[in-house]
């Protein structure tokens, strides 16, 4: 893999309020992209910030001889700020792709979404490819957020999930409430080998979900957020806190044996979020 | 012109004078996909501890203005799981290898430079004396002229390899703690490691690292780390690498024209896993540019 490339800025667009679409002109090299995987950005004109960013991928595609990368981003500090001031024909700086993905079952009955906010990212990417290439699998979707404002890419995921389910914290949507209560609602539907849950978005979110889920028989993948410096596995400043298993467990890098963990594999019970 | 870009650190012989910081380049392998590891002057890996270390709990990093604060702790495999794991890969490039080792004890750091002795494939050791002792009460071995003294002076009893000890800039005086650890037989110094930092949300009003206090590294402390070199070039006779804040050719420059025999990189490998080796290219225009031959006729030219 090449260190840093640069990408042009094909298009650029807020969704929502706060929230933007970037499209990215990008190398070949990103076309082996997974769903869960991520990639590290910086702006090319500045050295402001002075990390680069993580960011899931939202999607990639070719077009003719073009590769297409996109991202979904909500503006909370000065790197997204500045990011979301680009405009068609800026150069980006962008690592990638890095981390491990989802793992996607060869066959699989049901597909079941839980997304928190902006984290609807690596999942919509990840139904993308779960209806090209599994079979027959309904694929369902929770998706929460703040409010009607803040609920971003429904046209995009009710486009490919059979159902779509609406939480918002201040009920100015479907339910009122958390999307963990309202999964719950539903969840004895999918406990079983056939289907499998991933899920995205902030770590109380996660707490949650894995509360919900403990001791039951059912597989869940979650995609975990932390500050990073390097995204390659070298600065270990992204660890979280894992139960040995697989990846050896203690503190252990997102970056590198991450973002995608089995949420029965995380230790929920200190310091991670 | 051929150019020559080989310098010797009191005893370990170098290609070229870019190595790469402890902690920063991890055992070299997580950056063997980005760079070819052959071109570098030397790879120092992430410190060494007799036994494995999990460091300290996230969040572990912070940026700050032109840099950043980090709280790892030290995480690390052990010196055992290094030598079985990580350096039969690291001893097949043609680069040197420096083992980074601390400990909590005088014996600690003796018995992690003892193991090392049997470990085909490293060229050199660098003791980060930066560690608190816990014998002493905590007080960082690297505060204390004494106390850096007897490290270097045990880890030189046992070691068969070149002894590098690295300072840390957290002192009143640092031409004091390097004049101690030449005394104790030193072959060489590196300086600076991390100024000690902090930074807190103002939201929550808590401290944004879990450890409270964290290390500064990058741009923000280079001019600290030209100024730290400066001094102890002019107090000691032993080579001194210079650390702190590189991030491209200019600023490894800086440093050997001030009086360092070479340079470590360090953060700018998280910005720019490729940085070493631009750094080394741009070393070679720089010197064709100038009509230098010998990177060493550049060492110590500042004039003032
Ligand atoms: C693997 C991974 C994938 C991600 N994918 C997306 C994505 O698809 N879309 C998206 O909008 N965001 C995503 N994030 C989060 C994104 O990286 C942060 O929002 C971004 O770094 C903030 O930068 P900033 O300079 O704007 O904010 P800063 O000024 O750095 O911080 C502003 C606030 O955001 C918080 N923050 C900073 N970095 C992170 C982080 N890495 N994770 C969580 N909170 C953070 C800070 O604690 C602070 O409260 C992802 C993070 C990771 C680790
Ligand atoms: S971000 Fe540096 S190790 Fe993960």
């Amino acid at each position: 893999m090449k260190p840093y490339i640069s990408a042009t800025v094909f298009s650029q667009r807020e969704t929502v309020g706060g929230h933007f679409l970037v499209v990215l002109k990008v190398s070949d090299s990103f076309r082996e992209s997974l769903p869960g995987q991520f990639v590290m950005v910086r702006m090319k004109s500045c050295d402001q910030p002075f990390l680069s960013r993580p960011f899931s991928i939202y999607s990639v595609y070719s077009h003719g001889k073009n590769t297409f990368l996109e991202i979904l981003y909500k503006v909370v500090g000065k790197g997204t700020e500045a990011f979301s001031r680009l405009r068609e024909g800026d150069i980006l700086n962008i690592l990638g792709p890095l981390g491990k993905g989802f793992d996607i079952p060869s066959e699989c009955d049901k597909i079941v979404l839980i997304a928190g906010g902006v984290g609807i990212a690596p999942l919509s990417f990840l139904a993308e490819r779960c209806e090209r290439d599994i079979n027959g699998a309904e694929i369902v979707c929770y998706i929460g957020a703040g409010s009607l404002e803040a609920l971003v890419s429904l046209d995009r995921i009710e486009g490919i999930c059979s159902v779509v389910k609406i939480s918002t914290d201040d009920g100015s949507w479907g339910h009122a409430g958390s999307v963990t209560e309202l999964f719950r609602r539903d969840m004895e539907l999918y406990m079983d080998n056939d289907s499998r849950i991933y899920s995205c978005g902030p770590n109380p979110m996660l707490r949650s979900l894995n509360k919900l889920l403990k001791g039951r028989p059912v597989a869940c993948q979650v995609s975990l957020e932390e500050r990073m410096a390097c995204g390659i596995g070298a600065c270990l400043g992204c660890v979280v806190k894992i139960k040995s298993g697989d990846v050896g467990g203690g503190l252990v890098r997102v970056c590198k044996e991450g973002p995608v963990f089995d949420i029965s594999s995380v230790d929920y019970s200190e310091h991670n979020g | 012109m051929k150019l020559k870009m080989g310098v010797d650190i009191g005893g370990l012989a170098l290609k070229n004078p870019v190595m790469t910081a402890s902690g920063t380049f991890g055992y070299g392998e997580e950056y063997s996909d980005y760079l070819d590891l052959n071109r570098l002057g030397a790879v120092i890996v992430k410190g060494l501890s007799l036994k494995p270390r999990d460091g300290n709990p996230p969040p572990r990093i912070m940026e700050t203005a032109s840099g950043m604060l980090n709280a790892v702790g030290l995480q690390n495999v052990g010196v055992r799981a290094f030598i079985d794991d990580k350096l039969p890969r690291l001893r097949r490039i043609d680069s040197a290898v420096v083992a980074n080792i601390f400990g909590e004890t005088i014996e600690d750091y003796a018995n992690v430079a003892e193991i090392l002795n049997d470990a085909e494939g490293v060229d050199a050791l660098e003791v980060n004396i930066s560690c608190p002792n816990v014998k002493r009460g905590g007080v960082a071995f690297g505060s204390d002229p004494v106390l850096a003294g007897e490290v270097t002076r045990a880890v030189k009893n046992v070691s068969r390899l070149p002894v590098i000890v690295k300072l840390t800039p957290n002192v009143t005086d640092i031409t004091e703690i390097a004049r101690a650890t030449e005394a104790a037989g030193a072959d060489a110094l590196s300086l600076i490691n991390t100024i000690t930092g902090m930074s807190v949300d103002i939201e929550k009003k808590v401290p944004h690292l879990e450890n409270v206090t964290g290390g500064l590294s990058g741009p923000a402390i280079k001019p600290v780390a030209l100024r730290m070199v400066w001094e102890v070039v002019n107090t000691v006779s032993i080579p001194v690498i210079g650390v702190g804040g590189i991030m491209n050719a200019r600023d490894a420059l800086e440093f050997l024209i001030v009086g360092a025999k070479a340079v470590q990189v360090g953060t700018a490998n998280f910005i720019n896993p490729g940085v070493t080796v631009d750094i080394i290219d741009d070393m070679r225009k720089y010197m064709s540019e100038k009509g230098i031959n010998d990177i060493n006729n550049l060492i110590g030219t500042l004039e003032v």
